[in-house]
């Protein structure tokens, strides 16, 4: 992994110094920020006996669109730039004739998304921390949700930077990232539309929703770990053969 | 330092480079010298490892890029044609990473960026964003890249493009500083850039190597030259007496160019060896045959001449081919 630490600093830098991270981040925050008050105000609203054992913070994990919504718009942007930039501009030419592989500008370009899609979860936890001064807070709840939201935007920026690196233009990439992200979560949606039957387990299966539902209750089932690894792995696979392929066009 | 064997590169039928080979040792700078399109870019993208050959082998520094790339590299400072940057960084952020990038040990980093933008005169650029930096200064700070880490082979692509006189003055002079330490190879369309700084030079032209040699085998090229002679009276006369003179190998006239009725332009060529005095001698020679003379003006081989003639030496089988 030769060249991985310089640049991953690297990408994370460009993301920092350039307002995109920022704007993105603002965004996500107020949106989710927004979305949180609704919760909060309803749970304020309602009457105990009507909630059942649901508490606010699985409610914000897992019985609303609005916690995706967001994914499918900021992952593709996030990723956008990894390599149509580089291309357009002509750097990805200095970038592959440094030492360094294949794998490790993909792995470290990725990782760079990846540690900024952390950064911009990490004051969401200020909402868990409210909710615990006035309430309980099932912990276990909070760590299994943390830990799928990860791993469902880990696999959306995979595809993210699996596209940035079939075009050379930044908006293409974002455009048809987002396409995808949109259909694999309407396919996942799936499981409430098909009848039985095969096609209808296959939706299940990719399901973002019920991945977070159940997180939300604080389960999680390993045959989607090994799922959302593999929406992690096709892709940046791809993405690292897509660039040794560079070399034969 | 470079090895280059039976090179290749073709795009579906299109041959962009077609059995090069070549060498270039410790000490040494090589121009690699061609119009533009003759394939001088594609040639060393591959011997920088970013492009793949079609056929053929490369070793730089003794690694061969296809088996050993990251050993290969590491020997490798490379320059690309348009010096592409991050417009984001400052200048010494961006040397720094690059450093990394290329393993420069991080005790000696800093004092090794240090030293590769003082000799490539960034130095005092070194906390300005590269988006706010002139061509010539871009340009540099490419070379400074190459520079850091001292590697053993320089790939330089076209690096006076861009540059104002005085800085095409200090970066060949850099150059010829630095070529007993390394082997360089620096392409270029100028002739003149390559007579500046080059000991050695390697003609490309249509994708082929047409011609290699020292500098001076280059100049005694350039030397083929010729004449252009605006006479008064009758042409085939003047043709026939131009082509008498011992030294001529080529008399023609040229139709589009007669400045005045009645005359007519008489381009005349002559090989390396006898210079000057066939011109004279065939201005003597028309006089004596009663041929009025109005105009004598000597013609040195442009590049694009001297590439002309050394594909039709090429088809001639004349060519030295490789180095």
């Amino acid at each position: 992994m030769r060249g991985f630490w310089p640049i991953f600093k690297r990408e994370l830098f460009a993301l920092f110094v350039t307002p995109l991270a920022w704007v993105l981040i603002t965004a996500f925050l107020f949106f989710q920020g927004w979305h949180f008050y609704i919760i909060v105000v309803n749970f304020a609203a309602a009457s105990g006996e009507a909630l059942g054992d649901t508490g606010p913070v699985q409610a914000f994990f897992g019985q609303t669109m609005l916690l995706y919504l967001p994914l499918l718009v900021i992952c593709p942007m996030l990723t956008m730039r990894l390599f149509a930039e580089e291309r357009r501009s002509g750097t990805i030419e200095t970038l592959l004739t440094a030492p360094v592989g294949a794998p490790a500008v993909v792995l470290a370009k990725y990782a760079a998304t990846l540690a900024t899609y952390a950064a911009m979860w990490a004051p969401t936890l200020l909402y868990i921390v409210i909710i615990a001064r006035t309430g309980e807070v099932d912990w276990r709840v909070v760590g299994t949700s943390y830990l799928s939201v990860i791993a469902i935007g880990a696999g959306y920026l995979a595809i993210g930077t699996m596209t940035s690196a079939l075009t050379n233009s930044q908006l293409t990439a974002a455009v048809l990232s987002a396409i995808g992200l949109c259909l694999l979560f309407l396919f996942g949606l799936g499981e409430f539309v098909f009848p039985d039957g095969p096609v209808r387990d296959v939706a299940t299966h990719v399901s973002a929703w019920t991945q977070m539902n159940d997180a939300s209750r604080g389960l999680v089932d390993s045959r989607r770990l090994i799922y959302d690894a593999t929406v992690v792995l096709l892709p940046l696979f791809i993405t690292v053969r897509a660039v040794e392929a560079w070399r034969w066009g | 330092m470079i090895e280059v064997e039976r090179l290749s590169k073709s795009y579906g039928a299109f041959r962009a480079v077609s059995d090069v080979s070549f060498h270039v040792e410790r000490g040494e700078v090589v121009g690699f010298l061609g119009p533009n399109g003759a394939g001088k870019s594609t040639t060393l993208r591959m011997l920088a490892g970013f492009l793949g050959p079609t056929a053929g082998r490369i070793r730089v520094g003794g690694h061969d890029i296809a088996e050993e790339p990251l050993l290969a590299r590491q020997k490798l400072g490379y320059m690309p044609e348009t010096s592409p940057l991050y417009p984001e960084m400052r200048v010494r952020e961006y040397l720094t990473f690059r450093a990394e990038l290329k393993r420069v040990p991080r005790r000696v980093r800093k004092d090794e960026v240090e030293r590769a933008a003082v000799d490539a005169r960034v130095d005092d650029v070194a906390e300005v964003l590269i988006g706010h930096l002139s061509k010539g200064y871009r340009q540099r700070v490419g070379l400074a890249d190459a520079l850091l880490g001292a590697p053993p082979v320089l790939i330089l692509d076209e690096p006076t493009a861009g540059l104002d006189p005085n800085q095409i003055r200090e970066v060949r002079s850099l150059i010829k500083r630095r070529g007993s330490e390394h082997a360089i190879l620096i392409s270029t369309h100028i002739l003149s850039e390559v007579e500046a700084t080059c000991t050695r030079a390697l003609v490309i032209a249509r994708g082929r190597l047409v011609a290699s040699g020292t500098i001076d085998e280059l100049r005694d090229l350039r030397r083929a030259q010729g004449a252009r002679i605006t006479v008064r009276g009758d042409e085939r006369r003047a043709l026939e007496v131009a082509r008498g003179v011992r030294g001529v190998e080529r008399a023609s006239v040229e139709d589009s160019s007669a400045p005045l009725p009645g005359t007519v332009v008489l381009a005349i060529e002559h090989g390396a060896e006898g210079g000057p005095e066939v011109t004279e001698e065939v201005v003597a020679a028309l006089v004596k045959a009663g041929i009025g003379v109005r105009e004598v003006v000597a013609r040195a081989a442009s590049l694009e001449q001297v590439f002309s003639e050394l594909t039709r030496g090429e088809n001639e089988g004349e060519s030295e081919g490789g180095a």
